[in-house]
């Protein structure tokens, strides 16, 4: 292992830096406040409209099973918008020059912005569950709503958002444009995983290759929820969390041997 | 003491001719050292090689006796860099984008709101809570020139550092440059003779990813003497006149209202003669070498010409 020259942070500490100037960038974003607003307008809405139409649901299981069943489509956008740059940004645009120069190790400086983009992506993913959650209680009460399947659940989203970080980081090593990292992302794993998971399901086997199909785990912990008819299987929690955590690992450590290597040529 | 060495470096992009070819060169101490070359010559290309931004194809990079490419983080301890334009991120004030740089090189600090000031007093930057984001080219870059100094390392790589200033501002990163060259190890890549000369001790032409020469700026002007002279006069003087001062006139000729252009062998003695003689002729209002000498060694190397002297073809500098 390589030792730390005298007078330069551990890599530890660095870590710790370019985690707090990443989180720092990215809630300055446009787009985490795009995102946050998305979220919101979305959330709210669905509350409101089950208190309209008064479809609380049986139990407060069941009204979470089904709200937090679309945290999929919104986590995937998250992690896609949060994660798309990480890595382009240091190649396709000027702001590379300023850091890659630096003495710290592309790897330390890779895991400081996973980090930040988990921890922007919490925030999200924290206010969806919050709203969700108010719903529950306004249905059935604070004593009906069920706390410990609710935190398996926000446990379940995050390990959801940190396999699709993996997956934007790693078309983030592909493209030198950070937007295109962006949208290859949506792109692969909204209708690539789609389509894939529809020949799969002709073939009468599980999609188990995909993370849209993991992330079912996350309403999958409230035993009353709602399931949309011809939706097919659902994993279980814990393939749920096996598919997920390969995704989080296995994207992740791609992209940081592609960071590792990749030069600066433009 | 500071080292800044690379050997047999080279490197390729695909086919054809190299980037830079089995460059070698070895500087240590302090100083600044000029790396004067066209478009494409291989500037930009060493220096990212030295700073890790690519990968050698063959041959190494070492700073401090580090390999840039196996110890990357020890070599870039002690080092400021200004490689192409870079940005900080827009969204970052001034004084978070410095900040950011000193925790990277050095950990936090207690005295980092200090030394922020001072940089933004010594390179007049823009106020510390301004957006980079917003900032024109030129505050932008003196801010990267901020960073590349805060926590003081003690080697500086700089591509064209003073692209994008206004000439006041010019000067003012040339008077730091030549404050910081008494204990620092700079290495810049410019197109501009003019601050070559005034900032650099010593020389390096690169041409087609070849090192051409390599030089104290005084040898390099030495072998590629100035071998013309401008002077004005304060009175209408007649060419034939110039022409007529001695044999040491080549040739004149008119380049402005009662300006000459004189052409000589380009020795001190014929300079000196000709300025003698033509004080005689009227007064004088300026009496100067018609081009930079470093101006002259570039334009002759870049045509093939490797200078007068054979003897002096492998330099003795910096070793």
């Amino acid at each position: 292992m390589a030792v730390d020259p005298p007078g330069v942070p551990s890599d530890a500490a660095q870590f710790g830096m370019a985690f707090r100037h990443q989180v720092r960038f990215y809630l300055r974003t446009m787009r985490f406040l795009a995102l946050l607003v998305i979220v919101l307008v979305a959330t709210v809405g669905f509350v409101a409209a089950t208190i309209y139409y008064h479809v609380g649901g049986a139990d407060a299981g069941g009204y979470l099973g089904g709200f937090l069943g679309l945290f999929t489509i919104f986590g995937l956008i998250i992690g896609a918008f949060l994660g798309g740059d990480a890595i382009a940004m240091d190649f396709g645009s000027p702001t590379g020059y300023y850091t890659l120069v630096l003495p710290v190790r592309r790897g330390t400086l890779l895991l400081g912005r996973y980090a930040a983009a988990f921890a922007a992506s919490f925030v999200l993913i924290l206010v969806y569950f919050v709203v969700a959650v108010s719903g529950a209680v306004y249905f059935h009460g604070v004593l009906g709503t069920p706390w410990v399947e609710v935190g398996e659940s926000l446990g379940l989203a995050s390990l959801y958002a940190l396999g699709v970080l993996s997956v934007a980081f790693l078309f983030s090593s592909f493209f030198r444009s950070p937007a295109t990292s962006m949208i290859s992302t949506v792109l692969v794993l909204f209708f690539g995983l789609d389509i894939a998971t529809g020949i799969a399901a002709f073939a009468g086997v599980d999609p188990w290759f995909s993370i849209l199909w993991a992330g079912d785990a996350i309403s999958e912990v409230f035993p009353s929820r709602v399931r949309i008819a011809g939706t097919g299987a659902v994993p279980t929690v814990p393939e749920g969390i096996a598919i997920m955590l390969v995704y989080a690992v296995l994207f992740l450590v791609v992209s940081a041997v592609l960071y590792q290597y990749k030069e600066s040529k433009g | 003491m500071s080292t800044i060495e690379i050997s047999a470096l080279t490197k390729s992009y695909g086919g054809g001719r190299p980037a830079l070819a089995d460059a070698t060169f070895r500087y240590e101490g302090s100083g600044a050292i000029g790396y004067l070359g066209p478009n494409g010559a291989g500037k930009t290309t060493t220096l990212k090689l030295l700073t890790g931004l690519l990968r050698p194809t063959r041959g190494s990079a070492r700073i401090n006796g580090f390999d840039v490419h196996r110890e990357r983080k020890a070599a870039l301890a002690d080092v400021g860099a200004i490689i192409e334009s870079p940005e900080p991120y827009p969204s970052q004030t001034v004084a978070q984008a410095v900040e950011m740089v000193s925790d990277f090189r050095r950990g936090r600090s207690r005295s980092i709101a200090k030394e922020i000031a001072d940089l933004h007093d010594r390179l007049e930057l823009p106020p510390l809570d301004a957006r980079t984001g917003r900032l024109s080219k030129g505050q932008r870059q003196r801010v990267v020139i901020a960073a590349s100094l805060v926590r003081d390392p003690r080697i500086i790589i700089l591509d064209e550092p003073t692209s994008g200033l206004d000439p006041k501002e010019r000067i003012l990163v040339r008077n730091l440059l030549n404050d910081l060259k008494k204990d620092h190890l700079i290495l810049m890549s410019s197109h501009l003779m003019q601050e070559v000369t005034e900032i650099c001790d010593q020389v390096i032409f690169i041409n087609q990813g070849q090192i051409l020469l390599r030089d104290t700026v005084g040898n390099v002007a030495d072998r590629f003497r100035t071998r013309a002279v401008d002077v004005e006069f304060a009175t209408p003087i007649l060419l034939d006149r110039i022409r007529g001062i001695g044999p040491m006139v080549e040739d004149a000729a008119v380049v402005g209202e009662r300006r000459f252009r004189i052409s000589f062998d380009g020795s001190s003695s014929a300079r000196s003669a000709i300025l003698e003689a033509l004080v005689r002729l009227g007064p004088v209002l300026t009496y100067q070498s018609a081009s930079l000498a470093l101006e002259d060694a570039y334009l002759a190397l870049m045509q093939g010409d490797n200078g007068t002297d054979p003897a002096l073809a492998t330099p003795p500098a910096a070793r």
